[in-house]
């Protein structure tokens, strides 16, 4: 057995509970809802092939699927790349060596322990327009704060504002990368001279940037897909300014029973995040440092 | 903190950890919801799935423990699911392993039963039954709960919607009786609503329900019953949109959306607008007289029919209700039966009259209404009565019956929200939405489905 | 760190903590309050911080809301799902994590590329798909669809413990397979130890996941004693809209165990000792 061959089996063993769970729970679901795109399924009938009918109708009789991708990337766009300057700050901040560094950690992770069913309500209360805390506070300042999540122009950037709350999931994540940046790489920047903002920029940033590729990824993933907070908050509302493709996915699937639809859907959105994602891959030769 | 003192409250607290992890398991279990341990273990067990929570879901727990009581057959089992109902449902019907019998207030009757999900009642009923059924229930049971021409929704329920206001405010801007039709009291309303120095809405005069539930008084509708046909674009549709947005532009279209979103979103307890006086005049349903009278016994308060227009057509609105159901793959359909039969009245009007007094929900027919109990509940409550008299209205209408329904319903929400935002005029709003639809219709006809 | 600084990291923390623990402070002041208070009047402008405080403070919200729904039964069962869900995700994860991240095996790229397309698909389009699968396993109406899938490793967790075990250097691999050493003793003796905090950083999210998952259960689970918390909580919402503080009351007692947990934990993902004299 060759040295490559050993490494490969190797490999394989060590992936292969992955690789088992793949096959066995992953995999057929997948091929089941391609097939299911290609049908008219309303779930309480079997599925019966309409070929390519669902993506035709999608691409260009569907006002609705078009504006909901748009409302998406625009989200996904503005969303990811501050949800990552928020998360790393904080996590700068919070890796700080001061009293009761404890206490702020948890603070700043509470919000993502509250279950969703209080933490939107909570935020339906603080941006209500007429007695929520955000135009109270606005109005002692002569301001008349704008209808937020109930007003067209303004409801995708409440949810925006919301998703800030949720940066203690991130942050968590860069804090455990910076304990691992090796502490000898500050010791010797330190004897040289270098001032914090230089080893930030030196050392921190590029060691943490593994983790920030994570990040940056995964958010491009779930941005796509957003769904909770705008179903229980918005539902798409006020006049669609929120309808989310996830959103319009979900009522093709389970309200209007149009299944087969929602599986085509749900594919265009997989090419759309493949792509984007390959093309993130192809980028990490350029700004992500491993191996110490 | 120093680690000394660090490392002993690490201790202390994994032992209590411990301690209470034992504590946690070590004990049985104790027989938490009445009826989620069976009682009867000798009995054939009957699956019923709903979606009541809250302080709905104790009002049901009483009515299974009644007909478990009252018959030694079958246990009924309640299951309540707050959410993902529906999903739940269809994965539990397509996995073979369905309730037996649930109850439903969403519009799936149509689109279920086309696809050959549910049980007609038809086909369990024996012929005196149906016969009962046929001559007692009120005219809407039969709009709601059929589809192409069968039952597959027996109704345990309903709802229509009416005016509730408070006369005291009439009174206070010189209106002696309640305006007999809309445009009185579109007209009155203006001098009920109160603002603040701001312009703030604090009070409205008058919060119309909504387009579907309105257009019945205008004379219209959306669906023609007699030929099965839709009738969106209906001009007495339009004339009652145009209607309703002009009140709202008079009202303020944005001053009316903040002072909406600033209410109580929770319509339970003494939390409900009405109650705190935000509005003089409102529509809603009859469950709210039995919510009243539990949170603000002293309210001074009265209900009355929504006015028509002139010319348009008294007694009219949109009726709904809950809806038991039976899936086709259900194991018990006879239990089923029996549990609904006892629930709905048509068993024993009499026992089941005090179901609807507990849940506040409008009789299916004159037999439950007349039963000493629901008329003493009437006398207790006349504010009730506006309802009941309501619903036994022929000229109450349903939705749609359609397969699409959802997608019906989701659209003429949507375009309404927009004319009554003035983001769209109201006939473009009409058609709009019959463009929409028509769409609809054409892709599922291409797809192959029947309609 | 010298005092300036320190002092700037404490403004600037304090400041950010007062939004950031305002969901929480109004999850406290809501249970606390009785139904009426909950929205104080309707139209009045300017609700301050101030009606953050509830007059008077009904504390029976709590009892009530605790006996309405079972929570010891509910705790059980979610306790016993996340302890398993937890054990079987991280180090499942782990293990295929290395491979992907230490190992240069053939068809390693595609079989990646293949990890993250997973997490690609909307879970809405297989979840009849994955239902009808785990029907024909027989294991509907138990835990095991619930369970059984985290032992295969979670591709979230993999791919965060992929890009923490590439910050290693291969260094410290090369020692150890000089003297002979294999995969798997590298891995666990090396890599894992230093990976303590990422690790644990998983276990929070699959324990957190699991506490919350309200589908899952709903889903596979017919027998009411078998129901989790975030189920019970979900009872507190009824069709008509939701009872708020004792729903607030119900979301705190959930959610305090939870934040007691990450407030001792927190010295295993973080750095907390300081550097010599360097800022971080």
């Amino acid at each position: 057995m060759t040295t490559k061959t050993r490494r490969d089996l190797v490999g394989l063993g060590f992936i292969s509970p992955w690789l088992i769970g793949f096959i066995a729970f992953t995999a057929w679901p997948f091929l089941r809802s391609i097939q299911l795109s290609f049908t008219r399924y309303d779930i309480v009938r079997p599925p019966k092939w309409v070929g390519v009918s669902n993506y035709q109708s999608l691409f260009t009789n569907d006002e609705v699927f078009r504006n909901s991708a748009w409302i998406t990337l625009k989200f996904a766009a503005i969303s990811v790349p501050l949800m990552i300057v928020a998360g790393v700050t904080l996590a700068l901040l919070l890796n700080a060596n001061i009293r009761g560094i404890a206490f702020y950690r948890t603070v700043f992770f509470l919000p993502s322990i509250v279950p969703t069913v209080a933490s939107t309500a909570i935020f339906m209360w603080i941006l209500n327009p007429q007695i929520g805390l955000v135009n109270g506070l606005l109005s002692k300042i002569g301001i008349t704060g704008p209808g937020w999540l109930n007003d067209p122009k303004w409801a995708l950037w409440s949810l925006m504002f919301m998703g800030l709350w949720g940066v203690g999931n991130s942050m968590v994540i860069y804090l455990a990368g910076l304990k691992d940046i090796p502490i000898y790489l500050y010791e010797a920047a330190i004897v040289d001279g270098a001032s914090p903002v230089k080893r930030l920029y030196k050392i921190t940033l590029p060691m943490l940037t593994p983790v920030i590729f994570f990040n940056l990824v995964m958010g491009v993933i779930s941005a796509l897909q957003y769904f909770t907070q705008a179903y229980i908050m918005t539902n798409g509302g006020p006049a669609d300014s929120t309808r989310f493709y996830a959103l319009y996915l979900f009522d093709r699937a389970w309200r209007y029973a149009d299944m087969g639809y929602a599986s085509a859907m749900a594919w265009i959105l997989f090419v759309a995040i493949m792509l984007l994602t390959a093309a993130l891959f192809g980028t990490q030769k350029r700004w992500v440092h491993y191996g110490g | 903190m120093a680690a000394r003192s660090l490392a002993i409250v690490r201790w202390i607290g994994v032992s209590l950890a411990l301690v209470f992890a034992i504590w946690l398991y070590a004990r049985p279990a104790r027989k938490t919801d009445a009826t989620s341990l069976r009682r009867y273990p000798n009995r054939i067990s009957v699956r019923f799935w709903h979606m009541w929570s809250a302080e709905w879901k104790d009002v049901v727990d009483r009515i299974v423990d009644r007909f478990n009581k009252s018959q030694d057959k079958y246990e009924v089992i309640a299951l309540s699911v707050p959410g993902g109902a529906d999903a739940k449902f269809l994965l539990g019907a397509m996995g073979g392993d369905p309730p037996d019998v649930m109850a439903q207030w969403n519009p799936v009757i149509p689109t279920w039963a086309e696809g050959g999900m549910l049980l007609p009642f038809e086909d369990i009923m024996s012929p005196q039954e149906r016969a009962q059924f046929e001559r007692e229930s009120y005219p809407i049971v039969k709009r709601v709960g059929q589809y192409k021409g069968k039952t597959y929704g027996f109704p345990i329920g309903l709802q229509v919607k009416g005016v509730f206001y408070m006369p005291q405010a009439f009174k206070e801007a010189g209106i002696k009786e309640f305006p007999k039709t809309w445009e009185e009291l579109v007209s009155v309303s203006e001098r009920l609503t109160k603002r603040d120095k701001e312009g703030n809405i604090v009070r409205l005069g008058f919060m119309p329900g909504s387009w579907t539930e309105t257009a019945p008084l205008f004379g219209g509708d959306f669906y023609d019953f007699k030929q099965g046909t839709l009738t969106l674009d209906n001009p007495k549709n339009l004339a009652c949109l145009e209607n309703l947005v002009a009140i709202r532009k008079r009202d303020g279209y944005d001053a009316v959306s903040r002072f909406q979103s600033s209410l109580n979103s929770s319509s339970y307890a003494g939390g409900w607008p009405f109650i705190v006086g935000a509005f003089a005049a409102d529509v809603d349903g009859p469950w709210r007289v039995e919510q009243i009278s539990k949170y603000a016994p002293t309210l001074d308060y009265a209900t009355a029919l929504v006015p028509p227009p002139k010319g348009g057509t008294p007694g009219a609105g949109l009726g709904s209700g809950n809806f038991m159901i039976i899936p086709r793959s259900a194991r018990q359909k006879a239990g089923a039966w029996a549990f609904i039969k006892f629930w709905s009245g048509l068993e024993d009007p009499e026992v089941a009259a005090e179901f609807y007094v507990w849940g506040g929900w409008l009789p299916p027919s004159d037999a439950v209404a007349r039963a000493p109990i629901y008329q003493d509940y009437m006398r207790k409550h006349p504010q009730f009565r506006t309802f009941v008299e309501a619903i036994s209205s022929p000229n109450i209408r349903a939705q749609p019956p359609v397969a699409y329904q959802v997608f019906v319903n989701d659209a003429i929400t949507k375009l309404e929200d927009q004319a009554l935002r003035g983001e769209i005029s109201p006939g473009q709003a009409v058609s709009q939405l019959r463009t929409k639809v028509d769409q609809e219709v054409l892709r599922r006809k291409r797809l192959g489905y029947d309609e | 760190m010298n005092k300036i600084s320190r002092l700037a990291v404490h403004v600037a923390l304090l400041a950010l903590a007062i939004p950031a623990s305002l969901p929480l402070l109004w999850m406290l002041s809501t249970s606390l309050k009785s139904d009426e208070q909950v929205y104080s009047g309707t139209g009045t402008h300017g609700s301050t911080l101030g009606s953050l405080i509830p007059h008077p403070a009904v504390w029976s919200n709590y009892p009530k809301a605790l006996s309405t729904v079972p929570f010891d039964l509910y705790l059980r069962n979610t306790l016993t799902l996340c302890f398993i869900c937890v054990i079987g995700a991280v180090i499942s994860s782990a293990f295929v994590a290395y491979g992907f991240a230490r190992i240069q095996f053939r068809g390693r790229g595609p079989l990646f590329a293949l990890l993250i397309a997973t997490m690609a698909l909307p879970g809405q389009v297989t979840m009849i798909p994955v239902f009808e699968m785990f029907r024909r396993l027989g294991w509907y109406g138990s835990y095991m669809p619930l369970t059984l899938p985290s032992f295969a490793g979670v591709p979230f967790y993999i791919f965060l413990l992929t890009q923490f075990f590439r910050t290693l250097p291969e260094e410290i691999a090369e020692s150890a397979r000089i003297d002979g050493a294999g995969e798997l003793r590298i891995f666990s003796r090396i890599v894992l130890p230093l990976a303590k905090p990422a690790l644990a950083t998983c276990a929070l999210f699959q324990f957190l996941g699991t506490w919350n998952d309200f589908m899952g259960p709903l889903i596979y689970v017919n027998d009411p004693t078998k129901y989790t918390l975030a189920y019970g909580l979900q009872q507190f919402m009824s069709a008509y809209g939701g009872q708020w503080a004792e729903l607030m009351a119900a979301s705190i007692v959930f959610t305090v165990p939870i934040i007691i947990l990450f407030f001792f934990a927190q010295r295993t993902f973080i750095q907390g000792i300081a550097t010599t004299g360097g800022k971080n």
